[in-house]
């Protein structure tokens, strides 16, 4: 049971949804700005949306108050992410950085944290990320939402949604990770830099046109990825020996490339359902491994690569399919000259449309630890995702496991489920 | 061209001079008649001899019971002089209440709330920029956690949270300040104009420092901002009656309860204006607490210009058109103002100002009066009165308008700017706001004198005068200690939202 992507109020198991401003302890210099990248531009029309679930051992002392006061601990250093957007006179975007603060959302919940897990579908975990997104006003349109669930047994919900124009995936974690930090009292050493220098470094500063990105019609000041067609989500754990390992030939050394054969498998199945065209040219998203320093800034790094075939997919091997992923091409430096022309008033969308995987296998999640202890629960997924589709990969509370977030058109997610079922992703 | 001016700014030297010496010649009349005459006695007497002298002792014939009469007599007057003179009131120390940084309300969170809630209303809206540029605030004053909420929740119990926070938090402070046990309190006096609860805020205080019961309690409430000085009128006046006793009073204005709700223009106003913020002071007319007090208590003027309509109906709390009850401002709040000024410095003026300054008022009163009624009105110079002015920080307005009938310098104003620049309205505290900023810039010397005026519904004007009692050290702590360095700033007539 998919769960459809519709902006949100607090709706369905959540209630008494409370609404207020979180900001930055220290007043930003009147008249300060922050230029988005063309990269940043690219990325306007998506949101990043992660939810994290502690047990009620964990987050029943935990006050509201004592959770605002470490958001402000945490604004400090990235004051400008509390700004707003404003255009320049040709149209460019940029922040206002004006301490206008962020949303910060409590509510409650009447189901316990064990009930609420009980579900296997995951992306039941929508419900504790309050989302709306930038526009139609610019001015008073909060770039950050915190959601704050309180479920019936004291256990917590944090949920973040978190416009991908300020920064990538990488990003978010770190800031929440930062905050998980300042919740628990430790003296934090080392403050985010958020000013350093963002560029990166691309192998391929030649792709001219990258098929990753497409240009979409104006949307103006309301910030939404249009779509055709209804978009629906659905969420599943993977176990790495059962599920995955069997789908490829074993290596002597025993490491598998869990994410490329978790992607070669779903682009298979999605293959199979979306016969014509069949979707021979895929995006994949991960982190950069030459991250310039400083490390972990606040902004879009990620590695946007695209893969193309010349073979039919539905018949082709895994093994063929995860050897073409491998040779991915780095189009950022594309996507950067693309997003930034026009004075960024050009749309794109990048997370769907080609079919998309993202890879955040690596980032180790469970280690945003409060009070010293890990989240039971982690939930990831991107918000106005185009009519491609998503697949989002990251780290499951086990580490021999992984979770797979899928967003798909409503009309393909049961044929795609049934695919799965066919080659044993999930229960029949 | 340098000849032009020259001329002119010899005459204006000369005129300073001829002011100066005017000035030295009538207040130090006294010394200057008793000078010529202690010059001839002395001369006198070196001319008479010695032994003239004891002859005229001699023939004077004083008798033993002459003498002891006499004696009785002097010591009879000097004991009835000291016994019936008023005690001596000291301001033994003081502590303002500083928000936490998660309180704060930059002008960006402000406006986007206001948007938010008043959505159907752009009018009102664009009404409260237009407030907001201009006000004087800047991006650090403060508003309770329950005004932070879209829309805002003044439930009753978000209203004692906030007044627990802000009075036993100043009231800690004062504890270890001044190394005062609670036990030892003698009188406790609250102000706090809009929330009344029951029990009363005073009964909160005594409850949570365990005060002695036969403390002598009272809680103001309904008077407005100048509720301040009039605790300390109360509190000198019991003081005079009760020997050996120190009183504790707390300024303060609850803003949960009374965040107005509706779209009434006049009434978003005090929205705009008022913030967060407390004062508790510990005053005592104990001999032993002479040495360590901070400011001993000159004067203390009220003036109620009540039996006046205007006056009266000019800060009205009513309910609006849809109900929601809110806190009318009227148009000539300005005008009425002036006028309670005036009245409250009539009567303070014969009290503080130098005999120089009086005769002059005097001399331009008969002029008016008696020769030329067109003559202009001849307004002392109170900067020869007080070193340091405390203007209640009630808005931009009211601090322009009182610079400008007192001819003050920037200087003079400067606390009151800033205070209202980083702490906002706050009501009855802010003078105390404004007192701590004079000492953190370590203006303050000893014999200082200090002028707060207060304005306040009614219409009431207040005025207290203090003489500082020893130079006071910057201090370490204070809801100054961590940005007076960055003060005294420059603010903008209208601020670019």
């Amino acid at each position: 049971m998919g769960r459809s992507q519709e902006q949100g109020e607090g709706q369905g198991p959540i209630h008494s949804i409370r609404l207020s401003t979180v900001g930055a302890a220290r007043p930003t210099e009147t008249g300060t700005t922050h230029e988005p990248t063309g990269l940043d531009l690219a990325m306007k029309l998506h949101y990043l949306k992660a939810a994290y679930i502690y047990s009620p051992e964990t987050a029943r002392d935990l006050t509201v108050r004592h959770m605002k006061e470490s958001m402000f601990m945490l604004f400090d250093q990235i004051a400008w992410t509390t700004g707003r957007f404003s255009r320049r006179d040709s149209g460019r975007p940029y922040i206002k950085c004006n301490d206008c603060g962020t949303r910060f959302v409590e509510g409650q919940c009447n189901l316990t944290v064990e009930e609420w897990l009980s579900q296997p579908d995951r992306s039941v975990d929508e419900f504790l990320v309050y989302h709306q997104p930038i526009g139609p006003e610019l001015a008073i349109s909060p770039l950050i939402y915190v959601q704050l669930t309180r479920f019936k047994c004291g256990g917590l919900g944090l949920g973040l949604s978190w416009a991908n124009i300020i920064g990538d995936s990488f990003s978010l974690f770190y800031a929440f990770n930062f905050w998980t930090k300042a919740i628990t009292g430790e003296t934090i050493h080392a403050p985010i830099p958020s000013k350093g220098d963002r560029g990166f470094q691309s192998p391929n500063p030649t792709v001219k046109d990258p098929v990753s990105v497409k240009r979409i019609d104006p949307v103006g000041d309301l910030w939404v990825t249009p779509n055709n067609k209804k978009m629906a989500t659905y969420c599943f754990n993977l176990s790495v020996a059962d599920q995955i390992s069997p789908h490829f030939p074993a290596n002597g050394d025993n490491s598998i490339p869990v994410f490329e054969i978790i992607a070669g498998i779903i682009w298979k199945c999605v293959a199979k359902v979306r016969a014509e065209p069949e979707p021979v040219t895929v995006t994949i998203i991960k982190k950069d491994p030459n991250d310039l320093k400083p490390n972990n800034a606040i902004r879009n790094s990620q590695v946007i690569s695209s893969v193309q075939v010349d073979f039919p997919v539905a018949e082709a091997t895994v093994e063929e399919l995860v050897r073409s992923i491998g040779e991915a091409k780095d189009e950022r430096f594309g996507i950067e000259e693309i997003g930034g022309s026009c004075d960024g008033n050009l749309d794109f969308v990048v997370y769907g449309a080609k079919l998309t995987f993202v890879d955040l296998s690596g980032e180790d999640l469970y280690g945003a630890r409060v009070m010293g202890k890990s989240p039971h629960s982690v939930y990831f997924n991107v918000e106005g995702v185009g009519e491609e589709g998503l697949v989002v990969v990251y780290a499951a509370a086990k580490s021999e496991e992984r979770v797979v977030t899928v967003t798909l058109p409503e009309e393909e997610m049961e044929m795609v489920k049934l695919e799965f079922k066919k080659c044993g992703m999930i229960a029949p | 061209m340098p000849q032009a001016p020259m001329p002119e700014l010899t005459s204006s030297v000369k005129l300073k001079y001829v002011k100066l010496g005017y000035q030295y010649l009538v207040n130090h009349f006294l010394s200057f008649l008793l000078i010529p005459i202690m010059a001839i006695g002395a001369v006198e007497l070196l001319r008479m001899g010695p032994e003239e002298i004891l002859n005229v002792w001699n023939s004077l014939e004083f008798d033993l019971v002459q003498v002891l009469c006499t004696s009785f007599f002097v010591i009879f007057i000097s004991t009835v002089y000291f016994m019936s003179k008023p005690r001596t009131i000291y301001l033994v120390d003081y502590s303002c209440y500083k928000p936490p940084v998660t309180c704060r309300v930059p002008f960006a969170t402000f406006m986007e709330h206001s948007r938010l809630i008043l959505k159907d209303k752009p009018k009102s809206v664009e009404f409260q920029m237009r407030i907001l540029e201009r006000s004087g605030l800047g991006e650090e004053t403060s508003l309770p956690p329950a005004i932070h909420y879209i829309p805002p929740t003044p439930t009753m119990d978000a209203a004692r949270s906030e007044a627990q926070l802000v009075i036993f938090t100043a009231m800690d402070d004062l504890f270890k300040k001044t190394g005062l046990k609670p036990k030892d309190v003698d009188i406790l006096i609250v102000n706090c104009s809009l929330f009344s609860p029951t029990p009363s805020l005073s009964a909160m205080v005594i409850n949570k420092y365990k005060l002695r019961s036969n403390i002598k309690s009272v809680n103001l409430s309904g008077m407005g901002c100048s509720a301040g000085l009039i605790s300390v009128d109360l509190a000198r006046d019991l003081l005079q009656v009760h020997p050996n006793s120190n009183a504790i009073i707390v300024s303060t204005e609850i803003i949960t309860p009374n965040y107005y709700q509706g779209n009434e223009r006049a009434m978003l106003l005090p929205n705009c204006l008022f913030r967060m913020g407390a004062a508790a002071i510990l005053m005592s007319n104990r001999r032993s607490d002479r040495w360590r007090a901070k400011y001993k208590l000159s004067h203390l003027v009220r003036t109620h210009r009540g039996s006046d309509d205007k006056s009266f109906y000019c800060v009205y709390e009513q309910e609006d058109k849809e109900g929601h009850v809110g806190i009318n401002l009227s148009k000539d709040l300005m005008a009425i103002a002036g006028e309670a000024l005036k009245a409250n410095i009539t009567t303070i003026g014969p009290l503080v100002l130098p005999a120089s300054e009086q005769l002059l008022f005097l001399l331009s009163l008969i002029g008016r009066k008696i020769f030329n009624p067109k003559l202009k009105p001849y307004i002392p110079d109170f900067k020869l009165a007080f070193e340091h002015f405390c203007i209640h920080a009630g808005g931009r307005a009211v601090i322009d308008e009182l610079q400008k009938n007192l001819q003050l310098s920037g200087e003079h104003v400067e606390a009151s700017r800033m205070t209202l620049h980083r702490f906002g309205n706050t009501s009855s505290s802010s003078l105390w706001y404004e007192l701590s900023y004079i000492e953190s810039k370590g203006r303050m010397r000893r014999g200082d004198r200090v002028w707060q005026i207060a304005f306040g519904s009614g219409f009431k004007c207040n005025s207290a005068v203090w003489k500082c009692n020893r130079t006071i050290k910057t201090p370490k702590d204070g809801p100054w200690s961590d940005c007076i360095d960055r003060y005294p700033v420059f603010i903008p007539e209208v601020v670019k939202l």
